[in-house]
């Protein structure tokens, strides 16, 4: 109900588009008409301003992980040069307006939602935030130290399926700039100073990185008036293009244990993808995706037979780019792009005793895939679904905002105008096609968190298949499918297994 | 470069043409029109106009939570439930069902509370036939086998499993343990564990569950968006007119006055911070009397980021990093539940004692008019904001209706709020804020 404002740590997303990139020339500050976003909604008395810039966690410098992360939190949880942190919720508290950040590995995004009728006042101290935030030494500490916690406490001790989630990360972008979280690293936070966040602020949030994105009920002129602020008061960039390295190879399944005191084991599964939204074969494979394990609905083999038919788990998925789910909601939240993108399986929780099954079961899913690929009556029906689908992806204006920002981002039309297009375009061919160009089972990282890490290694590399044990009776059909999950074999790569107690996790980049 | 005064003086001018809605005290809280019909088996259909093109909301509200879980042994199943409604009818067997949704892209779920369940589902403005077809098939013809049941009593542990990764849900299952005897709202919703174990023998009684509460008396249906009112109409006769009433009351014990504190430690067996809760008896729902809105007023005054307690505690001591508090509307009496993260676990007791004090001030310092009336002004945008497409809009309405039954209660509730002074303030805190009432649980790491 209130105007808490924060800022959002997120797992995941593409990166820097080119086109950003390229307007980092310098002295030329007339620039972002035409990278601006608007979503005029005349009729509404909200607004949202999103200001995307071009700097993410692969930006922190070795042994500072956590830097953009807290340099974000000091603009979402701290003041500006007239405005204390306090005297600043005080003042945002009767428009119930909010100001957050949402920190990622290419993009951080600044987001404003505010009411109609407090606009002006509003927007000063949105951007004076942006441009200028207080950096303040107790806001600072207190910053700092929630975001340690987030990895101390809440990684490590209050979350297992987002301790799966980045543990994952961290093992299939071992020796990447993606591995730290979005948070940093143990050490790395504690190392930080003030001075360090400073200079993190005016060398990464620059005129040339900016994407300015309004929405809502917003008087003419208010975009215009927003870019050129910032580009006014933001200092230029040092024009320097940010690579960013291919991800290692996997070889054959690699398995990281995560050792904790877990009422249940939970799993994630995934490889690097060498595609995103700016690809053709990202909509093929969006249609394949979606037949596999569609977000949290019924629509997916992994759900229906894991869950639908077996009980074994609250749930299973699969993504083909960073997915944070949106509240409450079932759609992903906008303003995580990346350059580099994965496929990833979440097995949500399963009782220690058919983990192993679980595991098995999913990844054969996955080889189903690659190997028969969908029928044409599958085909036609995931494609209808996604198409109408898609329209609910942008129920309101900020989300529709953000989804804008992003296309800009990967040099696309409006995505979800690109959903249908494309996917009425598709044959059942294309789609299986691209499964094969990019999806495979052989070459895996698996991240398991759970309270026996050497028992369930031992029985992931013993020859006995793997139990389960239901509830009631099943039928012979699945039964007979049973056998053939506990017999398809798992190429599990005994040089690349690893077994880390939860203190360990996060501590720094491995 | 920036625009100077004068320009911002002319965007004013145009904010204010463009204010469709306002957050104004004077002006109802819920500014769409609504339609309601009732059909002669006593379900309540709900339509609210709102200019969403081409996209509608679809809720089925159940007054039934696990407020309705009376019997011992049996907590979980309005969740429970919840998941079978989802195991097909004759005419949609379960992957006929999944199938239609699939077609529709609709965005179809459920949840439940301690006392609602609801059905929610958006979708394309020109599904809603399908949609009825489905919904009211459910809810007049639901059939599921006793091997369907079982199965998916592994998908609640599994879901049980994975909230208990989280000390927040062990520390939320023993505050209403120790705060509550006898009332349902003793468990959570989730149910306890070993009555979740147990769920695969108790097939009959699912039935039974399914039988008292899936009744047209008991359920509204809440349409939001782009749709034709008297088609509405027709169709909710079409076909939901044969779904038969039932009668079936169920006796929720009362819960008696506590009389004295209650207090626990809890270990965890994973890294956490210490966690608190403080927790009161607080008053039901009501929207004709001052206590429940002047207790909403209190819990902002108290924990708002611009509230004492968060300046000294979050920002100028530092030794919290999770502060909150408040009572979720309830039709029986439910907690003002107090969660706190010390981020320093030597603290802890200072932390409760300086929120205790704090309290405690609310009873004797007169609250300063602008505080209350900023505190006012951030419930009402806070509210408005919320309203921003079909899905929000459905369920607001869906609370106040399985509150009440009235959609107007939310109006009310709004006018409430407005009405709320310095003197209902530390009377509602003299009222509820006393020591006799309290139940502290506070939860640590478990030591090696």
């Amino acid at each position: 109900m209130m105007s808490r404002r924060h800022t959002a740590w997120l797992g995941g997303g593409l990166g820097l588009a080119l086109a950003m990139v390229a307007c980092s020339a310098a002295d030329t500050p007339a620039l972002p008409s035409a990278q601006g976003v608007a979503q005029p909604a005349p009729n509404s008395p909200l607004i949202t301003l999103r200001v995307m810039f071009d700097t993410g966690s692969i930006d922190d410098p070795a042994g500072r992980e956590g830097l953009n992360a807290l340099t974000a939190l000091m603009i979402g949880q701290g003041g500006t040069a007239d405005l204390s942190y306090q005297e600043l919720t005080a003042t945002l508290y009767p428009w119930a307006a909010s100001i957050s950040t949402q920190a990622d590995k290419e993009v951080t995004t600044v987001i404003g939602e505010v009411h109609v009728d407090h606009l002006k006042p509003f927007y000063d101290i949105f951007r004076e935030l942006i441009v200028a935030p207080r950096f303040d030494e107790a806001d600072f500490a207190r910053n700092r130290d929630f975001l340690s916690n987030g990895i101390v406490a809440g990684l490590r001790g209050n979350d297992d399926e987002e301790l799966g989630k980045q543990a994952l990360n961290a093992w299939l972008y071992e020796g990447h700039p993606y591995a730290a979280t979005e948070m940093g690293t143990e050490e790395g936070l504690a190392a930080i100073t003030l001075d360090d966040v400073a200079a993190y602020h005016g060398a990464r949030y620059t005129r040339d990185n900016v994407m300015v994105g309004v929405g809502g009920g917003y008087p003419d002129g208010f975009l215009a008036r927003v870019e050129a602020d910032l580009v006014a008061a933001l200092p230029a960039g040092d024009g320097a293009a940010r690579t960013l390295p291919e991800p290692r190879h996997l070889q054959g399944h690699e398995l990281l244990f995560v050792e904790k005191d877990a009422i249940a084991t939970a799993i994630s599964i995934g490889f690097p993808l060498e595609i995103t939204r700016a690809d053709d074969d990202f909509y093929p494979l969006m249609v394949a995706n979606s037949y596999l394990g569609e977000h949290r609905t019924f629509n997916g083999r992994l759900m229906n037979q894991m869950r639908g038919l077996r009980g074994l788990n609250y749930g299973d998925y699969s993504y083909i780019e960073q997915f944070i789910q949106d509240g409450g909601s079932t759609f992903p939240v906008p303003n995580i792009p990346r350059r580099q993108q994965f496929f990833s399986i979440w097995i949500r929780p399963v009782p220690h005793h058919n983990a192993a099954f679980a595991l098995r079961q999913a990844i054969r899913e996955l080889a189903l895939l690659v190997d028969e690929g969908l029928l044409e009556e599958d085909f036609e029906a995931t494609r209808e679904y996604l198409v109408n689908y898609a329209n609910l992806y942008v129920q309101t204006t900020s989300r529709r905002l953000g989804y804008a920002m992003d296309s800009r981002f990967y040099g696309t039309d409006f995505f979800i105008d690109e959903i249908r297009s494309r996917l009425m375009e598709l044959t059942v061919e294309d789609v299986n096609a691209a499964v094969r160009r990019h999806l495979q089972a052989d070459h895996l990282a698996v991240a398991i968190v759970t309270s026996d890490a050497e028992g369930f290694r031992d029985v992931l590399l013993s020859d006995e298949p793997p139990s389960i044990t239901y509830n009631t009776e099943v039928s012979d059909d699945i039964l007979g499918e049973d056998e053939a999950i506990k017999g398809y074999e798992l190429p599990i790569n005994t040089e690349r297994i690893r077994i880390v107690p939860v203190e360990e996790m996060f501590k720094r980049v491995s | 470069m920036r625009r100077g005064p004068n320009q911002w003086c002319l965007l004013a001018l145009a904010w204010l043409v463009l204010s469709g809605v306002t957050a104004s005290s004077q002006e109802r809280i819920f500014p769409f029109p609504i339609t309601e019909f009732e059909l002669d088996n006593g379900l309540r259909v709900v339509g609210v106009d709102y200019d969403s093109p081409g996209i509608v909301a679809y809720y089925t509200v159940v007054r039934t939570g696990s407020r309705n879980e009376v019997e011992p042994g049996f907590s979980g199943y309005a969740h429970f439930f919840e998941h079978m409604m989802f195991r097909g009818t004759e005419k949609y067997p379960t992957d006929a069902y999944t199938d239609a949704v699939k077609r529709l892209g609709a965005d179809s779920n459920a949840f439940t509370t301690d006392d609602w369940t609801a059905y929610h589902t958006v979708a394309s403005a020109d599904a809603l036939e399908t949609i009825i077809d489905l919904e009211s098939d459910r809810f007049l013809n639901l059939d599921y086998s006793i091997d369907d049941y079982r199965t998916e009593a592994g998908a609640i542990l599994g879901e049980y499993n994975l909230n208990f990764s989280n000390p927040v849900a062990l520390l939320r299952e023993s505050v209403r343990d120790l705060a509550y005897t006898t009332h349902p709202y003793k468990h959570t919703t989730i149910g306890l564990l070993e009555d979740i174990q147990a769920m695969p023998e108790h097939y009959d009684y699912s039935v039974e569950f399914y039988d008292r509460y899936y009744r047209p008396e008991n359920c509204f249906i809440v349409v939001v968006g782009d749709f034709d009112p008297t088609e509405l109409e027709r169709l909710a006769e079409q076909y939901y007119g044969l779904w038969e009433p039932g009668d079936f009351e169920p006796t929720i014990s009362v819960e008696p006055p506590q009389t004295e504190e209650r207090t626990a430690e809890i270990t965890w067996p994973n890294p956490t911070l210490p966690w608190m809760t403080i927790a009161y008896h607080a008053p039901a729902f009501s929207d004709e009397t001052i206590d429940m809105p002047a207790m909403d007023v209190l819990s902002q005054l108290l924990f708002s980021q611009t509230s004492p307690l968060f300046q000294q505690l979050y920002l100028s001591d530092q030794v919290v990093d999770v502060l909150s508090g408040g009572a979720v509307d309830h039709r029986d009496p439910p907690l003002f539940e107090v969660l706190i993260r010390i981020t320093k676990p030597d603290q802890i007791d200072y932390v409760r004692d300086t929120v205790l004090a704090e309290i405690e001030r609310m009873k004797t310092e007169p609250v300063d008019a602008q505080l209350l009336a900023d505190t006012k002004s951030a419930m009402r945008y806070s509210f408005a904001s919320g309203l921003n497409s079909p899905g929000p809009i459905a369920e607001t309405l869906g609370h106040y209706l399985q509150l009440t039954g009235d959609p107007e209660t939310v109006n009310r509730v709004y006018e409430l709020y407005d009405q709320v002074t310095a003197d209902d303030i530390q009377a509602t805190a003299a009222r509820y804020f006393a020591e006799t009432n309290r139940t502290v649980v506070v939860l640590t790491q478990e030591a090696e």
